[in-house]
């Protein structure tokens, strides 16, 4: 009785404190472009910068555009999907990638918009659905 | 009055509910007939107040009245009926009254077949839940806050702060903000009450165990408690498939699941409720685990309510494609929560002590450890998932504010998992029937064992399998499906109603197999220069201007109008033009994009993907395009694809651009504009075809016009029947420009107004007539001559054994169905 009660707790305690580790490994917190020089897979928030060139090129397949994250730093953005397709009215965007010098590479594009008339301040992050270039 | 009405109704419900409750508890404690006889006329009450309001939602969708918010917020006036029936549960009110109606059906089930110490408990904790979600619905001002969202609340209620409320109270709208074009899908008639229904079914195991810790009959509650957990968990993966399949068919996001937030929501439950069969189907035969089958009898449906707030109390809006908004139902929800789970594990622990306990332990070769082991197993996964799920709130103890765990997380842990269950499968089945020790196992195990080790060889040899992790994933898959299998097949010829549970297992081996080759092995259908390009690209050769690598790869294939590319080395695809389908939705293109073999041999085919502008969020300057993917289904392989851009896209949207461009200049700068567009003459003659830029021109015919509008001085009229037809498009139009010669002053005029083309901006004028050689002379204007390419950008997938997914699906949906009927029939005969 004795021995087993003890592998029992044990794995219990190994299996969860393994499971938390592994948890708190694999998500992160949002951060800016600053901060998301040295990361993998970083979660950058922002707003699309619209004064500056943006669109798919078909030369290169790739969506590129600029950011502005919120400490303010403007950075190009490159997805390599079709243009999401409600792109323009989504007031944030969270762009999942990783820095390569002064470039954002997404993999990922999550668009926050905003949705009228509405008294809670209701808003909703859409996935970068397939949209058309 | 409608509005009285609807929301007398719903409240009339929800007292019902409570007053039925009421006289649940106190035949619960009395026992007393009459008691039960009252309840269940007050229950039956709630039901057609109940039905009564949704009739009365049903009606204010079909008839549009737009004042209300919820027939507004998710109707349109054009919506075809099957998708404003499935209104009524496309919002989050109508849902909550779908899932009591479903539960109110339910609960007249359970009045008649329950037998009489459970019935009074059971019908009382399903009352309860009933109390809760009916608040949800209710609207009853209590104080500044409201008792939940009435469906019945008007726009003026529900949007106090919209400017064109405050300025005309009365407002109606024309036209409602319509049905979200993702969900005008016949999916969305289906999928959304299955998983209701297995919602409110998950609620029976959990007032059974209510009762048998209420009435201190810890044994006999599994009996009638099991077909219905059966029965809500075949509702759960059905709802669950249906989701999957409608994700990958429909949507873009090119797969079958994805580890969302909502689908979650469905998956953890019916894991702990698969957890709770297993542990039940002990307790029947071999009256052990009775603490297990409670709690996860319990924690079942605590996972229904708790995926429920997730979803709907907006805690996910950040981390999930369609999880509902905040309706202020946050504070509800968390007491239907509290309440659930502080109910149930309440008076488990209240109860802990008396509970049976076994006295003596299990070994470990017995098919009670097995089973046992094979529910926790099910269990760890389902908290890994919640976890997982959770990480908005959870992960707060690690970082403010957290991002969603990367994809991998699941993947990592669950994966392992559910390998383990695969083997605890195959020695619970070989225990289940049969008493054995070790030696007589490893003998019976000898057949099974070997034929997985040759089929598994087999696999990594043909699949070219190099991964080591994978090659203990399929030898573990293919362990549960064979050994299964094997006892299967013995069972069949004893009593094939037992075999509902060897053939989930069966089922689940299948679908461990389907996973791993529909996931490992998925490939971009891409042209050979792609493929190089990015293969150089994952050795690390590609370097952009500023001396960075480039990781990111390119899984787009560009066709040109009829030019063939090679894919894969497998296939010669061809983009032949598109279609206009203005009848389905309007503006949708149809492309048709060929398949041929490479070498020849084979059949071709022909996918048909669609694009379409979604007219909710669009505008004459701003046109939001969605896809419908295309999926040619085979039994090895699919073919997957969507129209990621196209040259018609293109062109619709430059115009888009121009219109706004338009908008914002003086109008004079639009007027110089069309002054100096091109200009084309063509002369034709009848039954010839002559092009400019991205048109052609066919003459079919011209004849006298005889129209009495024409002026009385006019001498000659004809009018032209002209086919224009864009290049690619095997939709045509015609024009009937005219040309005619009228007499003013003594002298000759000629009237010929240009006539539009269709969906374009130019304009075709019968300019003038031939008389001796009988050729017409077009002038065109507005377009351009030179001849625009015609392309097609596809994402292309080759998606191999989805078939087997959907087959272990299928296998697990029968292997419960039989258990059902197995389990139904016995407890039938008991009673």
């Amino acid at each position: 009785m004795k021995p087993k009660l003890i592998i029992g707790i044990i794995a219990i305690v190994g299996f969860t404190s393994l499971l938390m580790y592994n948890f708190g490994n694999s998500i992160s917190t949002y951060v800016n472009f600053e901060q998301a020089a040295d990361m993998n897979n970083a979660h950058v928030v922002g707003s699309w910068d619209d004064s500056e060139e943006y669109g798919f090129s078909m030369e290169s397949k790739q969506f590129v555009f600029h950011m502005k994250d919120e400490a303010g730093n403007v950075r190009r953005v490159v997805y390599p999907q079709s243009k999401p397709n409600n792109f323009e009215q989504a007031d944030r965007l969270v762009v999942i990638g990783s820095m390569e010098g002064d470039v954002f590479y997404a993999d990922e594009m999550l668009m926050k918009c905003p949705s009228k008339y509405n008294n809670a301040d209701e808003a909703q992050f859409e996935k970068a659905n397939a949209g058309n270039s | 009055m409608i509005k009285f009405f609807g929301e007398l109704f719903v409240n009339a419900a929800f007292l019902f509910a409570i007053l039925a409750a009421i006289g649940y508890f106190l035949y619960a404690r009395s026992e007393e007939d009459r008691y039960f006889k009252i309840s269940n006329w007050l229950f039956g009450l709630q039901g057609i107040f109940l039905l009564a309001a949704s009739g009365l939602l049903v009606y204010i969708i079909l008839t549009h009245q737009f004042n209300f918010y919820y027939v507004y917020n998710y109707t349109s006036s054009d919506l075809q009926l099957k998708y404003l029936i499935s209104a009524f549960w496309g919002g989050q009110e109508g849902s909550f009254m779908l899932w009591v109606l479903f539960s109110i059906l339910i609960g007249l089930g359970l009045m008649k077949w329950t037998r009489e110490a459970y019935r009074g408990p059971v019908l009382f904790f399903l009352t309860l839940t009933h109390i809760f979600i009916l608040s949800m619905v209710s609207g009853i001002p209590l104080g500044d806050a409201t008792l939940g969202a009435s469906p019945f609340r008007t726009l003026a209620e529900a949007m106090p702060n919209a400017p064109f409320l405050q300025s005309n109270p009365d407002f109606v709208p024309q036209d409602g903000k319509g049905l979200n074009d993702l969900l005008k899908s016949p999916w969305m008639m289906i999928h959304p009450p299955i998983l209701f229904l297995g919602f409110s079914m998950m609620a029976v195991p959990y007032c059974f165990a209510m009762a048998a810790l209420w009435k201190r009959k810890y044994n006999e509650w599994v009996g009638p408690a099991l077909p219905w957990t059966l029965g809500a968990n075949v509702a759960l993966l059905t709802a669950i498939f249906l989701g999957g399949y409608w994700a990958y068919v429909t949507l873009s996001f090119g797969g079958y699941w994805a580890w969302d937030p909502v689908e979650n929501a469905s998956f953890v439950p019916w894991l702990l409720g698969t957890a709770g069969i297993h542990t039940m189907i002990i307790q029947r035969k071999s009256s052990t685990s009775q603490k297990a089958s409670i709690i996860f009898a319990i924690l079942a449906y605590v996972a229904i309510v708790y995926e429920t707030f997730l979803t709907r109390s907006g805690i996910l809006s950040d981390a999930s494609v369609h999880s509902f908004v905040d309706l202020g139902l946050y504070n509800q929800l968390v007491i239907f929560m509290l309440a659930v789970t502080g109910i149930g594990l309440g008076l488990f622990f209240y109860r802990y002590k008396e509970l049976p306990r076994q006295n003596k332990e299990s070994k470990l070769l017995s098919r009670e450890f097995m089973t046992f082991a094979g529910a926790m197993m099910l269990f760890l996964i389902g908290l890994v998932i919640i976890l997982g799920t959770s990480s908005p709130i959870i992960g707060r103890l690690f970082v403010e504010n957290p991002t969603p765990p990367e994809v991998s997380f699941y993947n990592d842990w669950t994966m392992p998992m559910a390998m383990m269950t695969a083997i605890l499968t195959v020695f619970g089945q070989y225990l289940f029937w049969k008493r054995q020790d070790a030696e007589s196992l490893a003998r019976d195990l000898t057949l099974p064992v070997a034929l997985t080790c040759v089929v598994t060889l087999a696999s990594i040899i043909i699949g070219e399998v190099r991964n080591i992790y994978y090659m203990v994933y399929l030898l573990t898959a293919w362990f549960a499906l064979i050994g299964n299998a094997i006892i299967m097949i013995r069972l069949i010829g004893k009593n094939p109603m037992l075999i509902g549970g060897a053939l989930s297992h069966v089922g689940f081996g299948v679908l461990l197999l389907g996973i791993l080759a529909s996931s490992a092995y998925n490939n971009h259908l891409l042209d050979p220069a792609t493929r190089q390009y990015n293969a150089a690209i994952k050795s690390g050769n590609v370097t952009d201007e500023q001396g960075f690598r480039k990781t990111q790869t390119v899984d787009f294939l560009e066709l040109k109008l009829n030019e063939p590319k090679v894919v894969n080395d497998k296939y010669r695809v061809t983009y032949e033009g598109y279609t206009l389908k203005d009848q389905a939705r309007p503006g949708q293109q149809e492309y048709r994009i060929k398949f041929e073999p490479a070498d020849g041999e084979g059949r071709q085919f022909t996918l048909n993907p669609q694009v379409y502008p979604m007219l909710a969020s669009s505008s004459a300057q701003n046109i939001e395009w969605s896809v419908d993917p295309d999926v040619r289904t085979g039994l090895l392989s699919d073919i997957y694809l969507y129209v990621s851009g196209s040259s018609y896209v293109q062109q619709k949207n430059e115009e888009a651009e121009e219109r706004a461009r338009q908008r914002r200049q003086v109008e004079p700068a639009a007027a110089s504009l069309q002054d100096s567009a091109k200009t084309h003459k063509i002369e034709i003659a009848r039954g010839e075809t002559a092009s400019v830029g991205p048109f052609d021109f066919t003459l079919k015919e011209y004849s006298q016009e005889t129209d009495e509008s024409l002026q009385d001085s006019t001498v000659i009229a004809v009018r032209a029947n002209i086919e224009v037809t864009q290049r690619g498009s095997d939709s045509s139009a015609s024009v009937y420009p005219l040309f005619s010669i009228y007499q003013k002053d003594g002298k000759n005029w000629s009237y010929a107004p240009p006539t539009g083309i269709p969906g374009h901006s130019g304009t075709v004028q019968f300019s003038s007539v031939d008389p001796s050689t009988g050729k017409v002379e077009l002038t065109i204007r507005g377009v351009d001559k030179e001849v625009q390419e015609q392309w097609v950008l596809l994402v292309a997938e080759e998606k191999p054994f989805i078939s087997i997914v959907w087959l272990g699906t299928f296998l697990l949906m029968g292997g419960f169905s039989i258990s059902i009927f197995r389990h139904w029939g016995r407890e039938r005969k008991k009673g």
